[in-house]
């Protein structure tokens, strides 16, 4: 039974994401993302991962998502302005180097020897809760977790700075 | 129980297809979303190891 969920819910990402790339107007892109995101969230939640997959929904295919929705909506995505200039002809050579790479990936997953590590410090009944993730988070994690505010506050101000400037 | 490879091949898939749209796609909000993509991925994969390990740890970091 679990097992079909996550094929199920695998299935369902692989697709979106595929979608994702292929996909020509950027605004169903964007919807298929959300789609992907859900069913991620899904596969977090199988993992024991309450809270991240509580957040992947409210945030990424919530706040985010939205917010690209917003972008794609508003301006037009298809303007000269979102163009890179490109080599022609490009998914020719793309295509195969990212299966080399999907394979090789899968085949160095594949080849790995899973140790069991035995208990860690979460007991069965203690996974995803959200005080563990606290109480780890507040003590062990509080300098990574102040950096990462200071790095959000200068990105937002980084992009005030580039959306305000006039010339 | 579904087995951590089984995540880890998958997240290992969906960051090859998050590249793959980076690389082709020229528009750039669509690239975008192409990372977005690479970064859930590998999120999978930090959720996935920290069950493996049954630490917190990979949870904090995907949180981060």
């Amino acid at each position: 039974m679990e097992l079909l969920v996550f094929y199920l819910f695998a299935a369902i990402a692989v697709v979106a994401a595929l979608v994702v790339v292929l996909q020509r107007r950027a605004l169903y892109s964007a919807l298929a993302l959300i789609v992907c995101f859900f069913s991620l969230a899904v596969l977090f939640y199988q993992l024991g991962a309450y809270f991240i997959a509580a957040v992947q929904v409210i945030v990424y295919a919530g706040a985010i998502m939205v917010l690209f929705l917003f972008v794609v909506m508003l301006v037009d995505p298809e303007a000269e302005f979102f163009r890179l200039s490109r080599v022609r002809n490009l998914p020719v050579l793309a295509v195969p180097v990212a299966a080399v790479l999907g394979l090789l990936l899968v085949w160095g997953i594949s080849g790995m020897e899973m140790t069991d590590s035995g208990p860690g410090e979460l007991a069965e009944l203690d996974k995803g809760e959200v005080a563990v993730l606290a109480r780890d988070l507040f003590s062990d994690y509080l300098l990574p977790f102040e950096v990462t505010s200071i790095l959000i506050l200068v990105a937002v101000l980084g992009a005030m700075v580039l959306a305000k400037r006039t010339d | 129980m579904v087995s951590t490879t089984h995540f880890l091949i998958l997240g290992a898939v969906l960051f090859t297809i998050g590249a793959l749209g980076v690389v082709v796609r020229r528009n750039v909000i669509t690239m975008f979303m192409c990372v977005e993509l690479m970064l859930n991925a590998v999120n999978l994969t930090l959720l996935a190891f920290a069950r493996h390990f049954n630490q917190v740890d990979g949870q904090i970091l995907s949180f981060l």
